[in-house]
């Protein structure tokens, strides 16, 4: 191990104190100009992008300076950066599966209570029971409802 | 007057570690995984977010107006100034000056007990507005389908991340009497390094949390 380490020498003394309060103002613009933002309404996409990209920006300012990567060696960085691929891969990976369903399978879709089914519907051909002659209806007992 | 780094800190160096210079990497990197599995956790409740808001769009971005954006926009400001000050609190503890460190992790916690305390009144007026997850939804004025899911998962993420604000308090509380004592004045400050780094996290979901549930 060397007893010297001319590149992280800067480290040992540490930044300015002044690198923080330049790094808080800037996250409070990211704030201020995320909340305009949400009031202004932009089109569908561009609100959640602009959002997420703000948000991301700042994040960035509090893990480089904040939290030091920005003075660390490169395995934290890989670390940290792992861990957000992998979140970006779960999110990604679930979200496009459910952008990709046969739309049905969707039980939120509002279109899915009003679509007809794909095809002739095999398992009920003449469609569902009357409520009346349906034989689990409360008051009809076994054996006297009507013969299928 | 702060010794001379190199004979003050070897105390602090663990017998495998060869320089405290590897030490505290070492627990730094460790540190960083502790922190990698800690966003694991909260990705997979923001994964169930992104999934009901690419199912619920609209319910979504109206059962977000009933909640308090001045509240949620005061929290942002609140734990980014909060950050602000544990960042301080560690450059002041590395500098030596262990007493103002333990003051700035005061103002810390005064900042996180505002922070709950508005956290406390939004989420009285949600239990009062019926605004509560799952099955226990029973709001009259918001009545869109998905709406229950909304509430669960505001109720998820915001409770987890209050439970890593009172985890993340108790560090600082400890780390504030310690630094009011003098146990960092002599060149080895890495546990308010790590601490703040656990802080730092609480704000880092904050961040993503105020325009995902506030701002739709």
């Amino acid at each position: 191990m060397a007893t010297t380490h001319p590149p992280h020498a800067e480290h040992e003394q540490g930044p300015a104190a002044m690198r923080y309060w330049v790094v808080w103002v800037l996250l409070l613009v990211g704030t201020f100009l995320t909340f305009g933002l949400s009031r202004v309404h932009l089109p569908s996409p561009f609100h959640l992008l602009v959002a997420l990209a703000i948000a991301s920006g700042k994040s960035m300012l509090v893990v480089l300076f904040f939290m030091h990567l920005w003075d660390h060696p490169g395995a934290n960085r890989l670390v940290f950066a792992t861990s957000i691929f992998f979140i970006a891969l779960l999110v990604g990976l679930v979200v496009m599966d459910n952008a990709t369903r046969y739309d049905l399978l969707n039980p939120a879709r509002g279109a899915t209570l009003q679509m007809e089914p794909p095809g002739p519907d095999l398992l009920t051909p003449r469609g569902p029971p009357e409520p009346s002659r349906r034989l689990d209806t409360p008051g009809v007992e076994e054996g006297t409802g009507p013969s299928r | 007057m702060r010794p001379e780094p190199e004979a003050a800190t070897a105390a602090y160096v663990a017998h495998h570690f060869p320089d405290l210079r590897t030490q505290e990497h070492a627990a730094r990197l460790g540190m960083w995984l502790f922190l990698a599995t800690e966003l694991l956790l909260f990705g997979g409740l923001f994964t169930a977010y992104s999934v009901y808001r690419y199912l619920y769009p609209a319910t979504f971005a109206e059962a977000s107006q009933h909640l308090s954006v001045a509240a949620g926009t005061i929290n942002t400001i609140v734990l980014i100034t909060s950050s602000l000050t544990v960042a301080l609190a560690h450059h002041y503890a590395h500098h030596g000056k262990g007493r103002r460190a333990a003051l700035l992790l005061l103002v810390t916690l005064g900042f996180a007990v505002v922070f709950l305390l508005i956290k406390a009144w939004e989420w009285s007026h949600d239990f009062h507005e019926g605004l509560l997850p799952g099955r226990y939804f029973h709001s009259t004025e918001l009545t869109a389908n998905g709406a229950p899911m909304f509430f669960t998962l505001y109720f998820l993420l915001t409770g987890l991340h209050g439970l890593h604000v009172v985890i993340g308090m108790t560090v600082l509380a400890v780390l504030m009497v310690l630094c009011w004592l003098g146990t960092y004045d002599h060149g080895y400050s890495t546990p308010v390094e790590l601490g703040g780094m656990y802080w730092h996290l609480v704000d880092l979901v904050w961040i993503f949390l105020y325009p995902l549930l506030y701002l739709i």
